[in-house]
């Protein structure tokens, strides 16, 4: 509440006050509200009041003793109300009398001031008088801390009411009904109570309207003008001429609007014409109009709906409910978009709820998808497959196992076929060589050389029954005592070992190869640094190869990488070795390289040359086999990946178009590989077979990959046995045209022997090669149980039935 | 100094970064906001690109150069600009209250014209008919959308598109051109052949359509802005072929009724007779026409019922009814050498023949479908040619459980008979569709029943088994021919009672069985011929080989199959084992169906 509003409530206060002079309740008693809301903070402030009241009054009250009888009581507002003067008038008397009471009691007893103050308080209460403040627009702060709040209009101090403590008060004020609309007056340092149209004009206030509530803020405007039954105009002026007359300048704008009009310069609106469709395409069947934009991909046309959209689809197209709510276990991307349903007449289908939103997705496909052709394979898979001409025709082929030879007690790790195909023989990882009769699988004989055997190989010349074993470090020729009469003094001749060249040799260089006679064998024993893994003869039989670690005697060529077989050309002096990654051919006449077969293969793990001697086939420990055709390239002809192990070893029939690879998976490939004497035409590779022989129970390795090679090797012979009865011996051997002196001079090797006696008294010994092939044996640790079942010695045999 | 070919620093020479810009390099380069951008592929139809490597990463959308110089020069850029300024004029106008110029700033808006895009996009007609597809389907869905202006789908857009699908529709109808009809759940397919393009699009049920809210709406009106005068141009080369006026004027009482189609149709019809027909016709109808104008400028002025009505009055009898009119129709039609003999089957299956549409029936769909196979159709309601009590009327569809009164000379068939007989392109027998029954399977005609390892569902085969029948009775076995009267001549006659016609076509079905039957046997004895001389040969030289060779080949057969494997390149073999892989999926499918319908038999049993 503002200071005015305050203080004209204190107004209409003393109104009231003097309005209904008897039984009106003391505005000391009560606390003075005007709303109800204000009610707490009002008495807070009043009560603090009283508090600060009733310290300071003791103390200031006897400085302003002296002064009472000099302030004059000055009015309180010019503006007062003749009622309250009048009033004053009425109760001069009184409040005089009053006033000088209670000088003398301040004279009197200062002492007893406090008590004397409430009294006389009291006093004037009863008189009706309030005192009229006359301070003026001061701040009351200056009175705060006087015991008088002002002075009256006689210039004499007006004291301070004495205040009710707060429980009083607040007692007071729960009795009271009224207590709500009492106000305090700070200014005069009364309560004042509000009346009922007071507080309407405070409410009013409050609502921002004017207080008085017949004020009307927009009346009716009033025209106090009398406008008709005027006689005379406003203006008594005349009407002008140009009213009258036609406008000069307007007419000449008007002409000037018209010759512009003529003349095309001002153009209207014209009326809006629909620009409707026309004949945009002529007949242009003909034509053949290539747009310059970039070439343009016709959107590919919408899913055609099969049965299961249909309305009323066939029952069987409708899922089940388990099926329905299988859908809900897949993924979003998996479920499927449309689930058949089925109505069982046209009238109650219901409208598509889906269509406007699958019309916007094909939207959405057409301007934001890229296009891009993609070449629609729309053929029969069965026509990626390469024409291959009918098995039945590339018979005879090794189909099944026919035999099998038991007697071996560990992994077989090389079979050799005797030139006349009528014995075979057999090295073992347990130490021991043997000799079969390859029709009815009857051992013939049984050598036990110790260790574990790496390689057999027999003499290819079909006179000469010897049989290379590599056996540890060792390279052993073994008399296998097969012929006549004449044949075996042959043979015990060649077996002859002269001591004293041997020591020859030891001293013109280091002796890498040892040559010493085995009398428990019969035969030579060839003793090496090193390991030996492999042993190869020479097409004549003269020579034979043998792969260790270490050089026996220096060669005419260099190696690249690591030599992992060799062999030699089955008619010409060329000799192949194949390292890992590539094969090298080397002509041993003019000893220089002549070719390198890039294999691109990871591990090459065996080599083979086709009895023609142009093509070869390299087989690998991926699983892998290139075909050569050394005069169409240096990279493979074809890679046939058949087997998901390494490949131990490959070979070719020696007369049959037949090839054979075996695995580490315990399989053998027969493969047919006609080479065509046409040099246009390229070799024919048919797969015919796959043999499986050699399985565990368990689907483990088997190790038996020398003997599976060498099964369809044997099963090749036989089939070669069998067809070309009368031709007695297979492989075809051309007759010697190389004289071996020369070959054997031109290795500056220290052929000590006759060419007559077998060429094994030298070798083309071990390539240098830093890595030996671990490979082989690695791959012969077997687990116990593999172990077990070979331990048979077992190794099969198969044959073509037809 | 910028050299000739200067190239600016950052600028790729070659390779995708100079080929290929992304989509906000292209904003940029255009200087348009992406909402016109959008607009712009859509309408020059430019694609996203797909380059080798996506030099700013995969989250990109990729444009070629080309393709954004291509929008660069195009005219329709500028367009837009003044669009936009024109746009501001009149919010100024509008903000100075002077509504007025307002409103002539709006008329004056430049409208972008689309007819030279069309024409860049597909420059040879078949071109534009070959990608016609989405436009009708889109058209057809917007004629069935529900105007509303919040979503901005004008009044006049959803009025536009009914008209020219019904143009559309029409002129298919009146050149017999429709293939194949199929009712799905998600609307009705239909199919249609002209210059040699199969056109297919789909029409939404006439029912209210939902404009969901996960539809951006503006997108498909910037296509609509595509469509809608693609078809307007195709519309008007088609009616131009057949040397009628577009666009057409049409009976604004049916148009009233919402039977446009039908207007059009018969104004179609008119308008070629007219063109085919001798003069003596030519002044009835150019009478018609004046008058039919004249009226529906009255109509126009006074929409008074009575006018219209004596106006349809009229207009049949000039016709010299129905009859008349497809006698006519005909007769046109026959001068048309290059109508081949697709069209020929079309337009007489549905010949001397004629239906009465129920109320509960789809209307539009029909009155479509029935005239395009050379069917006359009149409909329950007003503006019907013809009414329900016409004793000529040989077929009424109907869709409702039960029919009350029932006309002795006529067939009662649901519409899926309609549908399946225009597919099966022989007239069915009408005793799986009658009132109240629920009617076999009603199948997709665009499944290739012949595909190798397809399911075939059982009514396929019954339809074909029918349709070999009906080719078969050019030829009529001897003896037979009594049997095989048309029971629906029968009815037509009333001679017989319902039960009776029942029995006749049992019987009927009975002969076209066994004669089925026969047929089949006599082609599997055909067969069994060309089989049997090599067979018995085999079977006399080495009896006991066949055995083993049917041992030996399934042995063969596996071995074989990965013996191939071996040489073919790896390219290759992924290749097959792909294929393989999506042909076992397709077999599962067909595996499952198989399977449902196994459990559905024993079910049964």
């Amino acid at each position: 509440m503002t200071q005015k509003e305050k203080k004209t409530a204190t107004k209409q206060n003393d109104e009231m006050v003097q309005n209904d002079d008897v039984g009106a309740p003391s505005p000391l008693d009560n606390d003075p509200f005007v709303s109800d809301s204000d009610d707490s903070s009002y008495e807070d402030s009043s009560a603090e009041d009283d508090g600060d009241y009733s310290f300071d009054s003791e103390s200031e009250l006897e400085s302003h003793d002296g002064e009472d009888g000099a302030s004059s009581g000055g009015d309180d507002d010019s503006s007062q109300d003749e009622d309250i003067a009048n009033n004053e008038d009425n109760g001069k008397e009184s409040s005089d009398i009053n006033q000088d009471n209670t000088n003398d009691q301040d004279g009197g007893s200062e002492s007893s001031d406090f008590h004397e103050g409430g009294r006389i308080e009291s006093d004037s209460s009863e008189d009706e008088v309030a005192p009229r403040n006359t301070v003026g627009d001061v701040p009351l702060k200056w009175y705060e801390d006087e015991p008088h709040i002002g002075y009256d209009i006689k210039g004499k101090k007006i004291k301070r009411k004495e205040k009710q403590d707060k429980l009083g008060s607040f007692l007071a004020n729960v009795d009271d009904s009224k207590n709500w609309r009492k106000v305090y007056d700070e200014y005069n340092d009364e309560e004042v109570e509000l009346t009922k149209d007071e507080i309407k004009i405070v409410r009013r206030l409050l609502k921002n309207r004017a207080p008085h509530p017949d004020f009307d803020p927009y009346p009716d405007y009033v025209d106090w003008f009398k406008w008709d039954d005027a006689k005379h105009p406003l203006s008594n002026a005349p009407e002008p001429k140009r009213r009258f007359i036609p406008s000069k300048w307007e007419a000449k704008k008007v002409v000037k609007y018209v010759r512009a009009i003529r003349k095309g310069l001002i153009t209207f609106d014209k009326p809006k014409e629909e620009d409707g469709p026309y004949l945009l395409w002529g007949d242009d069947s003909s034509s053949t109009e290539k747009s310059k934009h970039l070439a343009y991909i016709p959107a590919p046309k919408q899913k055609i709906p099969g049965h299961e959209e249909s309305y009323n689809p066939p029952l069987e197209y409708i899922p089940t409910q388990e099926e329905i709510n299988s859908y809900q276990l897949m993924y979003e991307e998996d479920r499927p978009k449309f689930i058949p349903k089925r109505f069982t007449s046209m009238r109650s289908i219901p409208a598509y709820e889906n269509a406007m939103k699958e019309c916007f997705e094909r939207c959405l496909d057409l301007y934001l998808c890229p296009r891009v052709r993609r070449k629609r394979l729309n053929i029969d898979p069965e026509s990626l497959k390469p024409k291959l001409p009918s098995r039945k025709e590339l018979k005879p082929y090794p189909i099944t196992c026919y035999i099998e030879y038991k007697g071996h007690e560990d992994v077989v790790t090389s079979i050799s076929i005797e030139a006349s195909g009528q014995w075979m023989a057999s090295g073992s990882s347990d130490g021991t060589v043997r000799i079969w009769e390859v029709e009815t699988g009857r051992c013939l004989r049984k050598w036990v050389v110790g260790e574990a055997v790496n390689c057999v190989a027999w003499n290819p010349l079909p006179g000469v029954h010897i049989l290379a074993v590599s056996v540890g470090q060792d390279v052993l020729l073994l008399n296998t005592s097969l012929g006549d009469e004449e044949e075996q003094k042959r043979i015990k001749e060649l077996l002859q070992v002269d001591q004293s060249i041997a020591t020859d040799d030891s001293e013109n260089k280091a002796i890498s190869v040892s040559w010493l006679q085995d009398d428990k064998h019969a035969g030579i024993r060839l003793r090496h640094f090193k390991t030996v893994t492999s042993v190869e003869w020479h097409r004549k039989g003269d020579y034979f190869s043998t792969l260790s670690k270490k050089l026996t005697q220096k060669l005419p060529f260099k190696l690249h990488g690591l030599a992992v077989r060799s062999t030699f050309h089955p008619s010409h002096s060329i000799f192949f070795v194949c390292t890992k990654k590539s094969v090298r051919v080397y002509d041993l006449l003019k000893t220089k390289l002549i070719k390198k077969l890039d294999t691109g293969l990871r591990e090459a793990s065996s080599i083979a040359i086709h009895p023609g001697g142009d093509n070869v086939i390299v087989g690998s420990k991926e699983g892998k086999m290139c075909w050569f055709d050394m005069d169409l390239s240096s990279k493979p002809y074809k890679i046939l990946k058949c087997h998901p192990k390494d490949i131990n070893n490959v070979v070719f029939h020696r007369s049959y178009p037949l090839f054979a690879s075996c695995s580490d998976d315990g399989t053998a490939y027969i493969f047919h590989g006609m080479v065509y004497s046409d040099l246009n035409q390229n070799p024919l590779i048919v797969p015919l077979e796959i043999l499986r022989g050699h399985t565990s129970s368990n689907g483990r390795e088997m190790a038996l990959r020398a003997a599976s090679m060498s099964r369809s090797f044997i099963s090749s012979a036989r089939a070669s046995l069998r067809s070309s009865a009368p031709s007695h011996i297979p492989g075809i051997r051309p007759p010697p045209l190389a004289s071996p002196r020369v070959q054997s001079r031109r290795f500056s090797i220290p052929s000590t022997r006759n060419l007559g006696q077998l060429g094994c008294t030298q070798s083309l010994l071990p390539l240098h090669s830093p890595m030996v092939l671990t490979c082989l044996t690695s791959h012969l640790d077997v687990s116990a149980r593999a172990c077990c079942e070979l331990s048979n010695g077992t190794f099969r045999r198969s044959c073509q039935d037809r | 100094m910028v050299g000739k070919h200067y190239r600016p620093p950052g600028k790729k020479k070659e390779g995708n970064a100079a080929k290929f810009v992304t989509r906000s390099q292209a904003l940029k380069l255009l200087q348009i906001s992406l909402p016109l951008f959008r607009k712009l592929c859509i309408l020059k139809g430019v694609t996203p690109r797909e380059p080798k490597k996506k030099f700013k990463g995969t989250h990109q959308t990729y444009y070629h150069v080309k393709d954004i110089a291509f929008l660069h020069h195009e005219p329709l850029l500028e367009v837009h600009r003044a669009i936009k300024t024109h746009e501001r004029k009149i919010k100024k106008a509008e903000a100075k209250k002077n509504i007025e110029r307002a409103n002539r700033l709006r008329d004056q808006t430049p409208k972008p014209k689309i007819d030279r895009i069309i024409r860049q996009r597909y420059p040879r007609f078949v071109d534009a008919l070959g990608e016609l597809d989405d436009c009708l389907s889109m058209v057809h869905l917007f004629a069935a959308l529900p105007a509303s202006e919040s979503k901005k789908i004008d009044v006049e857009c959803v009025h536009k598109c009914r008209r020219l699908a019904h143009e559309w529709q029409a002129f298919i109808s009146r050149t017999h051109k429709l293939r194949k009809a199929f009712v799905s759940v998600k609307g009705i397919y239909y199919q249609a052949a002209i210059e040699g393009q199969a056109i297919t699009w789909l029409t939404p049920h006439s029912l209210q359509q939902v404009v969901s809210e996960e539809v951006d709406l503006p997108t498909m009106l910037n296509f609509l802005q595509l469509y809608e005068p693609l078809l307007g141009f195709v519309n008007f080369r088609l009616y131009h072929s057949i040397n009628l006026k577009y666009p057409p004027l049409l009976d604004p009482r049916l148009e009233a009724l919402a039977a446009d189609l039908y207007a059009l149709s018969r104004y179609v019809g008119r308008d070629t007779r007219r063109s085919a027909v001798n003069s003596e016709s030519v002044d009835l109808v150019e009478h018609e026409q004046i008058e039919a104008k004249q009226s529906g400028a009255q109509s126009e002025d006074e929409k008074s019922e009575l006018r219209l009505a004596q106006l349809h009055h009229q207009l049949p009898s000039n016709e010299h009814g129905p009859g008349a009119l497809m006698h006519l129709v005909e007769e046109a039609a026959g001068d048309e050498e290059e109508e081949d003999q697709d069209t020929r089957e079309c337009r007489k299956l549905f010949e001397n023949m004629k239906f009465f549409l129920s109320r509960e029936v789809p209307r539009e769909s029909l009155l479509f479908v029935i005239p395009a196979f050379g069917g006359v159709v009149s409909w329950e309601g007003e503006g019907g040619p013809f009414g329900e009590s016409d004793q000529s009327i040989t077929h009424q569809v109907v869709d409702r459980d039960s029919q009350g009164h029932r006309f002795l000379s006529r067939e009662y068939v649901q519409p899926q008979w309609i549908f399946d007989c225009v597919n099966a392109r022989i007239i069915l027998p009408t005793m799986d569709y009658v009132v109240g029954k629920i009617p076999p399977p009603h199948l997709s005609p665009f499944v290739d029943n012949e595909e190798e390892g397809a399911y075939v569902p059982d009514y396929a085969q019954t339809i074909k088994h029918l349709q070999a029948a009906a080719r078969k009775e050019i030829l009529p076995l001897p003896g037979v021919g009594k049997d095989l009267e048309d029971p629906q001549n029968l009815l037509a006659e009333g001679v017989i009672d319902r039960a009776e016609a029942n029995e006749a076509a049992q019987r009927k079905q009975k002969m076209m069985m066994l004669e089925k039957q026969y047929h089949e046997d006599l082609k599997k004895e055909l067969q069994h011929v060309t089989y049997t001389p090599s067979d018995s040969t085999v079977d006399k030289q080495v009896p006991t080989e066949v055995t083993k060779t049917g041992e030996e080949s399934s042995y063969d057969v596996q071995n074989v199959d990965d013996m191939g494997k071996l040489l073919m390149s790896r390219k290759k073999r992924k290749l097959l084992e792909a294929m393989q892989i999506s042909n076992d999926r397709k077999q599962a499918k067909h595996d499952l169906i198989k399977q449902r319908k196994k459990k559905l038999e024993s079910a049964q049993s």
